[in-house]
């Protein structure tokens, strides 16, 4: 059986890009123990290439099984024993000190968050096979995908997902030589040696490195001595076998200002995307972020701040404090009431905008009437109410002067302002319809 | 014809004792306790529109604070250029990484919630990171309270008559209030008259 397989190898080696081939194909072994006759065993080193494995080359493994055999052989995928690395990194990386406890040396050294863990980070579709690649490059640094290059737009979880991978291999190998570094520090960094003429120096210390974390990789852009040291770093790094780890807000080819070389360098290893949090994951996030902050927080809460929050990790994070420190500011409980309220501002966001023309627009709209009838000296009363509720909103919802709003409505005089919000006012109360169209007013012009 | 001057004494030191707190109770609490070192989140942003108090309260919290050497403060962060945003993300990132103790904290304003500033991406989610508070301007009602209390500390005397005149034919937003009080203070003054209607009538109609 195994030289059935030593013949596939090398045809596939043959037929696929050597950096498809070392990833996917090369880690795959024989596994005698399990092979029956009439089908080929092969162990994948992890679940992750296991399923790509399976998703993308079985077809073609199972083909060049029938031609290189008498007879057709099925293939079967399994796990080499011991390695499952989705199950076995969660307790080791959990074994990593939490955010609260003394940060360890070599982890202040490193530049790591020790809170950031593979363990706390929140798993769902828009970041599983980031998160599988992390772990196994966690498990096989420098050799299995060099560089791991992971991007994704803001806030989406790209600098936890690489501290995770430092804090993992901090933990397995406590003498690695780790760095975290945001690209604009290593800017700095860069600038620094040039200034004090240290090139030596920051060369000596990035090139002994035994993994490298490189965050945010977009700031190298247009800056041409950063990017040439990082490019002889690169290469020394990749060629003793250590590993790169590089994130981004875009995938290599679209990055703007930087050497066609490295963007080439970037898609050496495995290339993945972080992609925003669907709804059952934004929930599943701020329960995580609850938990760390040792609250109980119930679902309905969590819902209801994930559905509103929609952009990004950071974002939601901030919106769960804000939670928090209303609960504790107004000694009420956490409850759904209490999130709306707290997160009012933030939900109605929109009433930063609203501008005396913004009123006339909307109202004009709503009665079905042109603009120009907010400013026109038409007194016949389907014009001229609309254009009193209009003056009583800029009242209510602006810090505007009634002169000033008066000016707004085609030059009229403060007086013929007040009258119409003293108007309005008195025909809320009386008339049910006109208040409920105020209100509704009220509330499209706040958002 | 006579030169007005426009008796604007330089504004005194803002200090959250000069700071109406009205609807911004929580957010004042959480600014002293900065100041104090007593609060846990490093990135606090706030937001409201013009003359709802933001530079008085990044004023007050930097006079107030204990170490004011670890308090980074970016006042109208919609209008920082390229090089300014990322001196202030390098900033956040600082104040966020740990183990550096003590860690320090950005304090940073705006005219709008993160999500609406034309900033860089990265630095508009990392000012939604942290704590982040609207400054409520004052309702009407507060404001008139606001400027008989002003009127009392300027030893003025001000009708009921006199602040509903101000706050329907000014702008409303506070600093105006204030400046406005100011020139009927020194008007009335200078003239040896009361604060009348007719004379705010004259004093403003001269303004303009």
């Amino acid at each position: 059986m195994q030289n059935l397989w030593d013949a596939c190898l090398r045809r596939l080696e043959r037929e696929l890009p050597a950096q498809q081939f070392n990833t996917w194909i090369r880690p795959l072994a024989v596994d005698g123990n399990t092979s029956e006759p009439g089908s080929l065993t092969l162990a994948a080193p992890n679940r992750f290439v296991l399923e790509l494995v399976r998703e993308r080359f079985s077809g073609r493994i199972e083909k060049l099984f029938s031609e290189e055999s008498a007879s057709p052989v099925a293939l079967k995928l399994v796990l080499a024993r011991g390695a499952d690395g989705l199950v076995r990194a969660t307790p080791t990386a959990s074994n990593v000190a939490p955010a609260a406890a003394k940060v360890p040396h070599s982890l202040e050294r490193a530049r790591l968050n020790p809170g950031f863990t593979f363990d706390s980070l929140v798993t769902g579709k828009a970041n599983q096979l980031a998160r599988a690649a992390a772990i196994q490059v966690s498990e096989n640094p420098g050799i299995s995908y060099n560089p791991l290059f992971v991007y994704g737009g803001v806030g989406l979880g790209k600098t936890h997902l690489v501290q995770a991978i430092g804090n993992f291999v901090a933990a397995q190998r406590p003498d690695a030589k780790i760095r975290y570094i945001h690209a604009e520090q290593y800017v700095t960094d860069v600038v620094r040696a040039y200034q004090q003429k240290s090139f030596d120096e920051f060369k000596r210390y990035y090139h002994s490195l035994d993994l490298l974390l490189i965050d945010d990789i977009q700031f190298f852009s247009n800056k041409g001595r950063t990017q040439e040291e990082f490019f002889y770093a690169f290469n020394a790094l990749v060629e003793a076998h250590k590993q790169i780890v590089i994130t981004c807000d875009t995938y290599p080819k679209e990055i703007s200002g930087m050497e066609e070389r490295l963007i080439s360098r970037f898609g050496w290893g495995l290339t993945v995307a972080i992609e925003p949090p669907e709804l059952e994951m934004r929930v599943a996030i701020v329960l995580k972020k609850a938990e760390a902050e040792a609250v109980v927080l119930s679902e309905d809460i969590a819902f209801f701040i994930a559905k509103h929050i929609r952009s990004n990790v950071r974002e939601l994070e901030g919106a769960l404090k804000k939670v928090l420190a209303y609960s504790r500011f107004n000694a009420r409980e956490l409850s759904l009431d209490l999130a709306k309220d707290a997160l009012r501002d933030i939900l109605n966001v929109a009433n930063r905008q609203i501008t005396v023309e913004n009123i006339q627009k909307t109202v004009a709209e709503f009665f079905k009437l042109k603009i120009s009838d907010m400013h026109s000296k038409k007194r016949n009363r389907n014009v001229a109410r609309p254009r009193q509720v209009a003056m009583a909103l800029a009242k209510d919802l602006t810090q505007m002067s009634l002169p000033e709003i008066g000016e707004a409505f085609g030059n009229r005089d403060h007086t013929t302002v007040l009258h119409a919000c003293r108007t309005i006012a008195s025909l809320r109360k009386q008339d049910s319809v006109m208040n409920r169209d105020y209100l509704v007013l009220e509330q499209v012009l706040k958002g | 014809m006579r030169q007005l001057v426009l008796g604007i004494s330089p504004p005194p030191e803002p200090a959250f004792e000069g700071f109406v707190t009205g609807r911004n109770a929580e957010l004042v609490s959480r600014l002293k306790a900065l100041a104090a070192g007593q609060l846990a989140e490093t990135v606090v942003y706030l937001w409201g529109e013009r003359g709802s108090g933001r530079s008085h309260l990044l004023g007050a919290t930097q006079r107030a604070a204990v170490h004011p050497e670890r308090l980074f403060i970016a006042d109208d962060v919609d209008s920082l250029d390229a090089a300014a945003q990322i001196a202030l993300f390098n900033r956040i990132n600082e104040v966020r990484e740990p183990g550096q103790a003590p860690r320090g904290t950005v304090l940073a304003a705006g005219s709008a919630p993160p999500a609406q500033l034309a900033l860089r991406d990265d630095l508009r989610s990392r000012l939604a990171w942290g704590l982040v508070y609207q400054v409520h301007t004052l309702t009407d009602a507060e404001k008139a309270t606001y400027l008989r209390d002003e009127a009392t500390r300027r030893g003025l005397r001000i009708s009921d008559e006199v602040v509903a005149y101000l706050l329907t034919h000014v702008r409303r937003d506070l600093p105006t209030l204030v400046a406005i009080l100011a020139h009927l203070d020194e008007y009335s003054l200078s003239r040896q008259r009361p604060l009348t209607l007719p004379l705010v009538r004259e004093a403003l109609g001269a303004m303009q």
